[in-house]
């Protein structure tokens, strides 16, 4: 044993104790947590996802230029840390190298190590003129983020010297695989040196690179770069399948006191995984319309600001003293901020390592709206009008049906032996341009011969809005409602031209006893167009746009049949607007904001229309009653609407269909 | 304080009105019911009085058939303690209601101050406010939009004809009838709900409070529904034609110029 040893043995203990210390504080703070969230179904799934999404970087990938910088320091960091596990190897007991793995094996896993040492370094010089020459928006300035690329390219630097040294000091046989850092000692061999002096300046950048390492593994915990150490668990234990529903209540315990989170102690253990996981890279923030329209909301903020307050109240926190926890409502998470969330999802489906923003926002607005009876004052009415008259908006629950009257269209009191059960919604049963869709949906399935029904006064809102804004009792009560309605016709299939009734129903019933079949309209009239009993043949010679529904979208994974249905009219053009698909951009009435007044920034429904505008199509196409409002609302505003119509799909295809 | 609130339990604004088999009164198979909107600020007012005067209890009452004790819930779960249901028929007049409620409120060993709605939107007739004072035999304020309290009285800004307002010191005990705009109620929260499942109700009959069947001042004998509104009509042609038909439609079909 050489003092080199006694000294490594010394600073790693010291080192990785401390950092394992405080790695225990995190862990703990995480299980301190009282909120609930069981995450171990779909074991195979989830090994898939982590295979995928870990170790081949593919969420990561879904941004072109940092995606290749990431996964080449990823990568990089994996190679190169088994020369690093060989030099502590070595320095513990000098015969301990890897060789045994064989020459050709051992000479190419050095080729990697050079390799990547280099490629590293490069990626972070990407990285530096990212950070400080391009400077993208969501990136933000964070003094973190530059320690951590200076410790990795100052790693990266020393490893390349302790090679070059050790190759002038040492000629070891398998320099040749060391390209790179071969040819910096032919540069330093100019040094003229003696091999002893080569030899032991290579011992010193080793002793540089290893301290370099164990500095890295104390700093870990309390920097952005604990995502090293959390997302891969976090990516193992994201929410599957995608088409998740929200946590139900179960109001019957009467041991439960508190509803939603006030502190952030009533969050779960999941949620602290996400803060620990966030690398701050901002992209949830690049695509949130209420952060890209002047809304103080900004999901990545939303992530750190509680991450903060858990670090706040650490000490009360790992003491189990919850009384004393201050609120998760400060300066930073305002109510401002809470109810600017559209829940359009987009911030979950570019967070590169799943972090999950909107369950959050959900478990506060429990807390305001349940306990607190806080919420913006225009919501109270809505609120009223649901518990009165099943329906968001002021309209008797004894008109619900009134817009089927003369169509000949039978409720299910009436004849409840059909095919599908067709669930209108309070927005097509109420509000004139939305009826219009469903005169045009209930025309299609008469002309493709489907049998049908509707509830007609037995139909109550599905509580949705109650749900997305807070109000988790009021919803149970809908819900129960419609379900107990359901599930007396024994109604197995059911086809709805609303995304948001579509999500509740299929998504959110099975937790209070409501199986069915559902399908969104698009799903169904695609499907109808496919078994031949619905045949466009008049041609619309127009360019459309298609607006894609959150709900519909980033929420079910329903993008292509939409599409499809567009494309089957004869003549059509369809265009793409600059965001579409799962990174389309919300219409702004998500997450209960239809009813909400918009008072700071731009109208999200504007931004959206002027992106729909400059596909300089004639027709926007929508499949959402509530994108439909938003969408016609920002014509008129540009004052467009001579121009540019804005229609549902079940419109389009029921022209064009005789 | 011992602050009382007198709230009625009407149809929902929403509801479609039909009348009962013999005429005398509207069907009320199929309704939502709910607190008048306007003793929702009379809740809301004794509840803001109780909070800023500790050790202050909130009584809600309410007169009427047994199902007007699922708004005196709905009064309990926004913040008030206890609940006293008379029970009167369904048909009761404002006389009679009146009577009844200032029958239970002299029943009280204090009465500090009494709110309610300036009227019901059922019927509308904004009668029982002042009569409930009258045989309380304390002073009363309709119309009120903003209240200062002292120990002894308080002081009411009223609105009057013509968009005035008039301000009004009244001596307490006194009661005081709410118009939209005294305050924002507010929403019950879940554990106020939860919790005004078990608040008591006091059960109280006509007999108790000194009513009987000779205080009902008014019955109906036939009710009609107004007529259906008919079709509008839509006017064409150019600016000045439209006007001309407008003024002969008006002058001759109307006959209201
Ligand atoms: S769900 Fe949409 S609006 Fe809400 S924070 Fe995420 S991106 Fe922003
Ligand atoms: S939450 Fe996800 S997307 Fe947003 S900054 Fe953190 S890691 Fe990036």
């Amino acid at each position: 044993m050489t003092w080199q040893t006694f000294l490594f043995i010394a600073v790693a203990a010291a080192a990785f104790g401390y950092s394992g210390y405080r790695f225990k504080i995190l862990f703990n703070m995480m299980k301190m947590h009282q909120g609930k969230s069981s995450r171990l179904n779909l074991i195979s799934e989830r090994i898939m996802t982590a295979i995928v999404n870990v170790l081949g970087q593919k969420a990561v990938l879904k941004k072109k230029n940092a995606g290749i910088m990431h996964a080449i320091i990823f990568w990089g960091f994996i190679v190169i840390t088994t020369g690093t596990l060989e030099q502590f190897a070595t320095t513990l007991y000098a015969p301990a190298n890897f060789e045994f793995i064989g020459q050709s094996a051992y000479k190419g896993l050095a080729f990697l190590q050079d390799f990547f040492t280099v490629a590293v370094l490069l990626a972070v010089f990407y990285a530096c003129y990212r950070r400080f020459v391009v400077r993208p928006e969501g990136l933000g300035k964070s003094r973190d983020a530059n320690i951590v690329l200076a410790l990795t390219g100052s790693l990266m630097v020393s490893i390349l010297l302790m090679n070059a040294f050790h190759i002038l000091g040492l000629d070891p046989w398998y320099k040749h695989s060391l390209a790179f850092s071969n040819g910096i000692a032919q540069a330093l061999s100019s040094l003229g040196l003696s091999p002893e002096a080569y030899t032991n300046l290579g011992t010193f950048f080793k002793w540089i690179h290893m301290g370099l390492v164990l500095g890295f593994a104390v700093y870990i915990p309390s920097s952005k770069h604990l995502h090293i150490v959390a997302a891969g668990p976090n990516t193992f234990l994201r929410t599957l399948p995608r088409e998740k529903g929200m946590k139900p209540i179960n109001f019957e315990d009467e041991t439960v006191t508190q509803y939603g989170a006030a502190k952030i102690t009533d969050l779960s253990w999941k949620d602290a995984l996400d803060y620990y996981s966030c690398t701050e890279c901002g992209r949830c923030q690049d695509l949130c319309p209420a952060h890209n329209t002047q809304k103080p909301l900004t999901p990545k903020m939303l992530i750190l600001d509680l991450k903060e307050n858990m670090y706040r109240n650490k000490e009360k926190l790992l003491a189990g003293k919850y009384e004393e926890i201050s609120p998760i409502m400060d300066e930073n998470v305002t109510e401002d901020v809470i109810w600017a969330c559209t829940s359009c999802r987009a911030c979950e489906i570019a967070c590169p390592v799943f972090i999950e923003h909107t369950d959050k926002i959900y478990e506060i607005r429990r807390n305001l709206v349940m306990m607190e009876s806080k919420f913006p004052a225009e919501v109270q009415s809505v609120f009223k009008n649901m518990e009165t008259n099943a329906s968001p908006w002021a309209f008797s629950a004894a008109d619900r049906g009134n817009w089927a009257e003369g169509l000949a269209i039978k409720t299910m009191a009436e004849d409840a032996n059909v095919d599908v059960l067709l669930w209108v919604g309070c927005a097509g049963s109420y509000d004139d341009r939305n009826k219009k869709v469903l005169k045009a949906f209930a025309s299609l399935l008469k002309k493709a011969g489907v049998k049908f029904a509707i509830l007609g006064t037995e139909e109550q809102c599905t509580g949705d809005p109650a749900r997305r804004i807070g109000n988790e009792y009021l919803y149970q009560t809908l819900a129960k409602a419609n379900i107990e309605t359901l599930n007396r016709y024994a109604v197995k299939q059911i086809v709805t031209a609303c995304p948001h009734c579509f999500n509740t129903i299929k998504n959110e019933y099975k937790d209070f006893g409501g199986q069915y079949e559902v399908h969104h309209h698009s799903q169904y009239i695609a499907k109808l167009i496919g078994e031949g009993k619905l045949k466009p043949t008049k041609g619309v010679d127009e360019t459309v746009t298609f607006h894609d529904s959150c709900y519909l979208g980033r929420w079910n994974n329903v993008y292509d049949q939409p599409r499809d249905v567009i494309k089957s009219l004869p003549a059509v053009r369809l265009v793409e607007m600059k965001s579409n698909h799962d990174q389309s951009m919300c219409c702004g009435a998500g997450g209960g904001r239809m009813w909400m007044e918009e008072t700071i920034g731009k109208r999200v429904n504007v931004a959206r229309t002027e992106q729909a505008l400059a596909t300089k199509a004639g027709i926007i196409a929508a499949s959402c009653p509530f994108c439909m409002t938003m969408m016609s609302d920002g014509v008129k505003t540009k004052d467009m609407q001579d121009k540019v119509r804005v229609m549902d799909i079940a419109e389009l295809m029921d022209q064009a269909t005789p | 304080m011992n602050i009382f609130v007198c709230i009625k339990q009407v149809p929902d604004t929403e509801t479609k009105i039909k009348l009962n088999a013999d005429a005398t009164g509207i069907d009320s198979a199929g309704i939502k019911w709910i607190m008048s909107p306007f003793d929702e600020f009379a809740v809301e007012e004794g509840l803001r009085l109780k909070e800023k005067n500790a050790g202050s209890t909130v009584t809600v009452l309410s007169a009427g058939p047994a199902r007007v004790v699922d708004t005196l819930r709905t009064a309990l779960a926004m913040g008030a303690d206890n609940g006293i249901h008379i029970e009167l028929p369904e048909n009761a007049d404002n006389n009679m209601s009146a009577k009844a409620l200032a029958g239970a409120l002299k029943k009280e060993p204090q009465v500090d101050i009494v709110f309610m709605g300036k009227e019901a939107i059922d019927d509308g007739a904004a009668q029982v406010s002042q009569l409930t004072s009258e045989y309380m035999g304390i002073p009363c304020v309709t119309v009120a939009l903003a209240v200062e309290y002292s120990a002894t009285s308080v002081k009411c800004k009223r609105e009057i004809e013509g968009g005035a307002f008039e301000m009004i010191e009244a001596s307490l005990p006194a009661l005081i009838a709410a118009q939209k705009g005294l305050n924002e109620p507010r929403y019950a929260s879940l554990p106020n709900i939860m919790k005004a499942k078990k608040k008591e109700v006091k059960m109280l009959k006509a007999a108790d409070v000194g009513v009987s069947d000779a205080d009902q001042k008014i019955r109906y004998k036939g009710l009609q529904l107004p007529p259906p509104k008919p079709a509008g009509k839509k006017i064409s042609g150019d600016p000045a034609a439209q006007a001309k038909e407008l003024v002969r439609l008006l002058h001759e079909e109307a006959k209201v110029i």
